[in-house]
């Protein structure tokens, strides 16, 4: 895949586990890192380029990932998701830091990096060699700042209820804008008053999937329900970013992007050699699959 | 061994379904292949409306379960050439393959180990195939989930170079269906709103055989020929019900009728050597099992299923259960102990299915038009 130009902020590393850890930190390819403030002259000292983190500077996020539920009603495991998509577009720009426990390190780095904001990370130890390898991953695939797309407005209000109804907007794939008030450009734009009670905001956001359509969405996921995507382009070209928030591979995973894209590219995290299978374009829809992901992947489509 | 064999026009009172009851709207589906039905037309097939059915006391010891070999190869002669009416039992075969064929033969495992496509059964077919120049490696066995085709041992009953096939290997990969053929409805305002074909069915096979079981269904009422090659050659399916309600009514006769689907599947041979009448499809012990000791053969999975009907709901009626025809909400009681109580509904169940699946032109309903070929061993 070429490198692009502009590249997307890449997360950095808040690393605790002392100077006397330089080697590993070293070894893992990483020069450039946050640690805490004391051992900032001992880190420089090693050759690092080395911050002292202040985390008054950072805005804390809660830990991606997955939790099932059992549903009753249809007898299967619902999936809930804790992701932050919603929050960095609630907020629109600024510093996050994440605390990550072993194993979410590099999901919390696909995450900071797909929604294309700065971000920290407390890597656990057992996680570093793992978060060096996404860096490199994220590095090689390159990231121009593409404009993100999106299907209908947003008008947020700042509410906590307003807070759930986007973060389940983004759940489903519904990829919208927060915007201060209708946007022209946009066919739909959804607001909720500010003295309105939503009793069920899943229905709620139902409902927006139901008026917008499914054939005018810009983008669709089949195969998997706990994989979240985000989407950036302009006129000639998409990427497609797919976060896999479970601890699992997804094997096979379909997606249908609106618009007629003559050819694609996949990079997916720990595959050499990926490429996109199934690739069809045609009915306004470019589809393709991807056969496996991990924890994070990106299509590149051009027409 | 007594023999007989005769045509009969069933004079089974059909059973009573409020026809005037009020339906809500049908899913809006949407189906996409790019196939072309066949010459001659896919289901109901060469035979429509013709039903062999065979039983014979010996096939199985209902003690323990031993299935008898030589009865079971008669049984399936004996049907095949009541259907087709030829003399000699591969004349029967050859109206149906031909030595180029790659065949699938649609498995049912859900209920397995308990119940399931006996693998006697399954492995005279095989042999049966072979007799008209299929060959092994052009057979394929197939179902959905692996962890249930692998209690069933199939790969012990059938010659070296049947495949042994299963779509998911992990539950929900969605790797092994056809992307560009499926069906697209919106039940409950799922995400996935697709269910696609598996890959061999479309890509690989030139025919396939459908061999269900007798068997109760929660939701379906019961499940024959029509969701066991519907709801077992397709992905995400499970979407189809939710609370007491369930789509199989529409879901399974339109996954039936996707091409090519419909025009490969040339055979039905309903395995009735066990059957469920409660619980079903799952069998998870011997505390609603039952013994028909039957096939019912033919290329008309309406018909088939039609008769399936009656079996279970007699067989209902003996042990005091509510038939399937039952759609009070006073009984759907989910998790209340459906498990163990006949008298129990998870969901309000539609055997009703294989009506509408008729109304599509899937096969003869009408149990006065339906010809039953008797054959008792």
């Amino acid at each position: 895949m070429l490198a692009l130009l502009a590249a997307v902020a890449l997360p950095a590393l808040y690393w605790d586990q002392g100077p006397a850890t330089a080697a590993a930190v070293k070894q893992a390819g990483i020069e450039r890192l946050y640690v805490p403030a004391s051992e900032m002259a001992a880190w420089r000292d090693a050759g690092f380029d080395a911050q002292a983190f202040d985390a008054a500077r950072f805005v804390k996020l809660p830990v991606p990932g997955v939790r099932y539920q059992m549903d009753v009603a249809s007898a299967t495991t619902v999936p809930w998701i804790d992701a932050n998509g919603w929050r960095f577009q609630r907020k629109g720009g600024g510093s996050y830091f994440y605390d990550a426990p072993a194993g979410k390190a590099m999901l919390a780095a696909a995450e900071a990096y797909a929604n294309g904001v700065e971000a920290v990370i407390h890597v656990d130890a057992k996680d570093l060699a793992g978060f060096a390898r996404m860096l490199t991953f994220l590095r090689s695939i390159g990231g121009e700042t593409l404009p993100a797309l999106a299907n209908f407005g947003f008008i947020d209000n700042g509410s906590a209820q307003t807070g759930e109804v986007m973060n389940l907007l983004a759940r489903r794939n519904l990829l919208f804008e927060v915007v201060r008030k209708p946007d022209p450009k946009y066919e739909m734009n959804v607001e909720i008053p500010a003295d309105a009670k939503i009793t069920n905001p899943s229905d709620f956001s139902a409902r927006v999937r139901q008026d917008l359509t499914d054939e005018k969405r810009l983008l669709r996921i089949f195969g998997s329900d706990v994989v979240l995507a985000r989407l950036n382009g302009d006129n000639t070209r998409v990427r497609v970013h797919l976060i896999n928030y479970s601890d699992r591979k997804v094997e096979g995973l379909r997606v249908r992007v609106r618009g007629v894209y003559s050819r694609g590219t996949l990079a997916a995290f720990g595959q050499e050699k990926a490429a996109l299978e199934d690739f069809s374009a045609a009915d306004g829809a470019t589809e393709f699959t991807v056969p496996s992901i991990d924890v994070y992947a990106a299509m590149d489509l051009r027409k | 061994m007594r023999r007989r064999a005769f045509l009969q026009a069933a004079a089974v009172t059909p059973a009573v379904f409020a026809a005037t009851e009020a339906r809500e709207p049908l899913p809006k589906y949407r189906i996409v292949s790019r196939y072309q039905p066949s010459t001659p037309p896919g289901m109901p097939g060469i035979f429509p409306g013709i039903v062999a059915r065979v039983h014979a006391e010996s096939a199985i010891d209902v003690n323990t379960e031993k299935v008898d070999v030589a009865t079971v190869r008669e049984m399936m002669a004996r049907g095949m050439r009541s259907l087709t009416g030829d003399a000699d039992t591969r004349d029967s075969w050859a109206r149906f393959f031909v030595p180029q064929d790659v065949v699938g033969i649609k498995l049912n495992c859900s209920g397995a180990p308990g119940t399931a496509s006996t693998p006697e059964v399954i492995a005279e077919i095989v042999r049966n195939l072979g007799t008209v120049g299929v060959k092994p490696e052009q057979i394929w066995l197939y179902e959905r989930f692996q962890n249930q085709v692998d209690t069933m041992h199939y790969d012990r009953y059938v010659p070296a170079g049947v495949h042994i096939w299963t779509a998911e290997h992990d539950r929900g990969s969605i790797q092994s269906y056809d992307p560009k053929t499926y069906v697209e409805v919106n039940f409950f305002g799922e995400e996935d709103t697709r269910s696609n074909v598996s890959r061999p069915v479309s890509e690989q096979f030139t025919k396939i055989i459908n061999v269900p079981n007798m068997k109760d269904h929660g939701a379906a009422g019961v499940t024959g020929c029509l969701k066991n090659i519907a709801y077992g050659s397709f992905s995400n399916v499970a979407r189809s019900h939710s609370g007491p309600k369930s789509n199989t009514y529409s879901f399974i006769g339109t996954l039936a009728t996707v091409e090519p689907v419909r025009s490969r599947t040339v055979l039905n041979i309903m395995d009735g050597l066990r059957g469920v009448w409660h619980g079903g499809p799952f069998s998870p012990s011997r505390k609603f099992r039952f013994y028909p000791k039957q096939m019912m053969i033919g290329s008309d999975p309406v018909a088939i299923d039609r008769l399936l009907i009656d079996v279970i709901d007699d067989k209902r009626k003996v042990e005091h259960a509510i038939s399937v025809w039952d759609r009070s909400m006073d009984n759907v009681k989910a998790g209340q102990g459906y498990d163990d109580n006949p008298s129990i509904n998870r969901f309000i169940r539609e055997p009703g299915h294989i009506e509408y699946a008729s109304q599509l032109g899937l096969g003869v309903y009408d149990i006065n038009k339906i010809q039953i070929r008797k054959t008792e061993l």
